[in-house]
């Protein structure tokens, strides 16, 4: 019995491998035909040297954050949510929160089958439901529009994020402030004396991270190490 | 018919249409098969039911904002392409950040319908899904070893940490965008001058708050179905915060 769950979750995941890896190199090959074929209806094709201007004006400094993000984000979310959440994109502002989110409700531990599950399900959902929203959306754009570009409403759309992670905070700081309050205190003195620093949020969740994980580390290795003391 | 009518023809909803849809079943296809894999070891149908109830109220709001970066751009590049952008690999602070940038490459002055050509609009679409397209090249070529490399050192006996390092990146990459709220009310325009935007740190705030009342609701027992809808209630409350806020 056992056994068999063994190969079924094997199979399972030699599959998602198979499957991300396909459907991903699809998305790219549409992706970059995409501009080409629109180019082609609307009778002029995409400028290649001003496009391989634009990427070395800007474009580095995305190659550089996708590789941060995969190497920090894919074990939070898994093979099969990894592979999905790089195709559906939104990442910080939805899907890693929401995986997290899903993870921690029903208690999954990091690596376990049961993780992996969890992921794949949450950021599958999220995305249908973008993608869902969207649609409606663009389908309703007409009689939608001045009612989200009501001005009063401005406000409430222009911090969508702070809500998210003003919401998160409560739920991960209060278990566990202890490793909070570095990244924390560390990242507001960084944004208050070097405001330029505010252009590149994205990239100070590295050392933020880093600095947190290296807090929790230490909590860690001090309570293996009280343990080991109580034991004995 | 002008460029912007062009960008919001038939054959431009086709092309995008086609690719969101494609997008759409990837989705239900990883959903099935991870929905019938964890039946399959033998995990608890309620867990993974309660994963799809919370990611999809989780996942509404976000949306909504997600929708309104839709709107900002359609009126330089057409409904169709940022709704492909959006609903597909892009993200809501990157497409208007890319978009601007491809226009300048293109001559333009800035990214708006009037200086708009057919091959300017063409290049924007090409810039801004290569300059975005590496998350996705990367998994690829290295998800299938990173994962396994990963699953193997969970069995290690360093496993024990695996759960609190991801807390804590996730507490990192929160106080990350709480540090740079409170760094832009305080020095946004001139170190020390508190007078940038209060709102994020009044949401933050209010949020915080729904959230403290909606865990300390799902503890009761016959209330524990709250959990599932704490952060979409708690971003309402937040958002909710932020429209009053903007009233007064």
């Amino acid at each position: 019995m056992e056994q068999n769950k063994n190969t079924e979750w094997t199979n399972y995941n030699k599959h998602t491998h198979i499957i991300g890896r396909v459907v991903s190199v699809i998305m790219l090959i549409m992706l970059i035909g995409a501009p080409f074929l629109m180019g082609h209806y609307l009778g002029a094709y995409p400028d290649l040297r001003a496009t391989m201007n634009g990427f070395f004006a800007v474009g580095i400094v995305w190659v550089v954050s996708s590789v941060a993000e995969f190497l920090i984000y894919t074990p939070m979310l898994g093979s099969g949510g990894g592979y999905l959440a790089f195709i559906t994109g939104n990442l910080i502002n939805m899907k890693i929160p929401c995986a997290v989110n899903a993870r921690d409700m029903v208690d999954a531990k990091t690596g376990t089958p049961e993780n992996e599950i969890i992921s794949t399900i949450s950021i599958a959902t999220s995305s249908l439901v973008t993608i869902l929203v969207l649609a409606l959306g663009v389908l309703l754009m007409v009689p939608l529009q001045p009612i989200l570009q009501n001005p009063a409403l401005q406000p409430a759309f222009d911090n969508v994020v702070p809500a998210l992670f003003g919401a998160m905070a409560y739920k991960y700081y209060r278990k566990n402030m202890h490793i909070a309050i570095f990244p924390l205190i560390i990242m507001s003195a960084l944004f208050i004396f070097v405001p330029a620093l505010m252009g590149s949020t994205s990239f100070m969740i590295i050392p933020s991270g880093a600095i947190a994980i290296g807090v929790a580390y230490v909590f860690h290795k001090k309570k293996i190490a009280a343990d080991k003391g109580g034991n004995q | 018919m002008t460029i912007l009518n062009q960008l919001n023809s038939g054959p431009m909803y086709l092309i995008c249409g086609t690719i969101v849809a494609f997008v759409a079943v990837i989705c239900v296809i990883f959903l099935i098969r991870a929905y019938k894999a964890g039946k399959a070891i033998g995990m608890d149908t309620t867990k993974m039911k309660r994963t799809i109830i919370s990611s999809a109220t989780f996942s509404l709001l976000p949306s909504v904002g997600i929708l309104l970066g839709v709107i900002a751009l359609s009126g330089s590049l057409g409904t169709p392409l940022p709704w492909l952008r959006l609903s597909v690999i892009g993200a809501l602070h990157y497409e208007t950040q890319i978009a601007q940038a491809a226009a300048e490459q293109t001559g333009m002055t800035t990214l708006s319908a009037s200086e708009m050509t057919a091959s300017s609009f063409a290049t924007i679409a090409l810039l801004m899904s290569i300059c975005i397209m590496w998350g996705m090249v990367l998994s690829v070529f290295l998800n299938k070893k990173y994962t396994n490399k990963l699953s193997k050192s969970g069995n290690s006996s360093s496993a024990g940490f695996g759960d609190t390092a991801m807390t804590a990146m996730f507490i990192g990459l929160v106080s990350t965008y709480i540090g740079r709220y409170f760094g832009g009310f305080i020095s946004e325009n001139g170190l020390f001058t508190f007078n940038g935007d209060v709102t994020p740190i009044i949401v933050i705030v209010v949020s915080a708050a729904a959230m403290a009342i909606f865990i300390r609701l799902s503890q009761k027992k016959s209330l524990a179905w709250v959990d599932s809808f704490s952060i979409a209630g708690s971003m309402i409350a937040g958002m909710a915060a932020a429209a009053i806020f903007g009233l007064l």
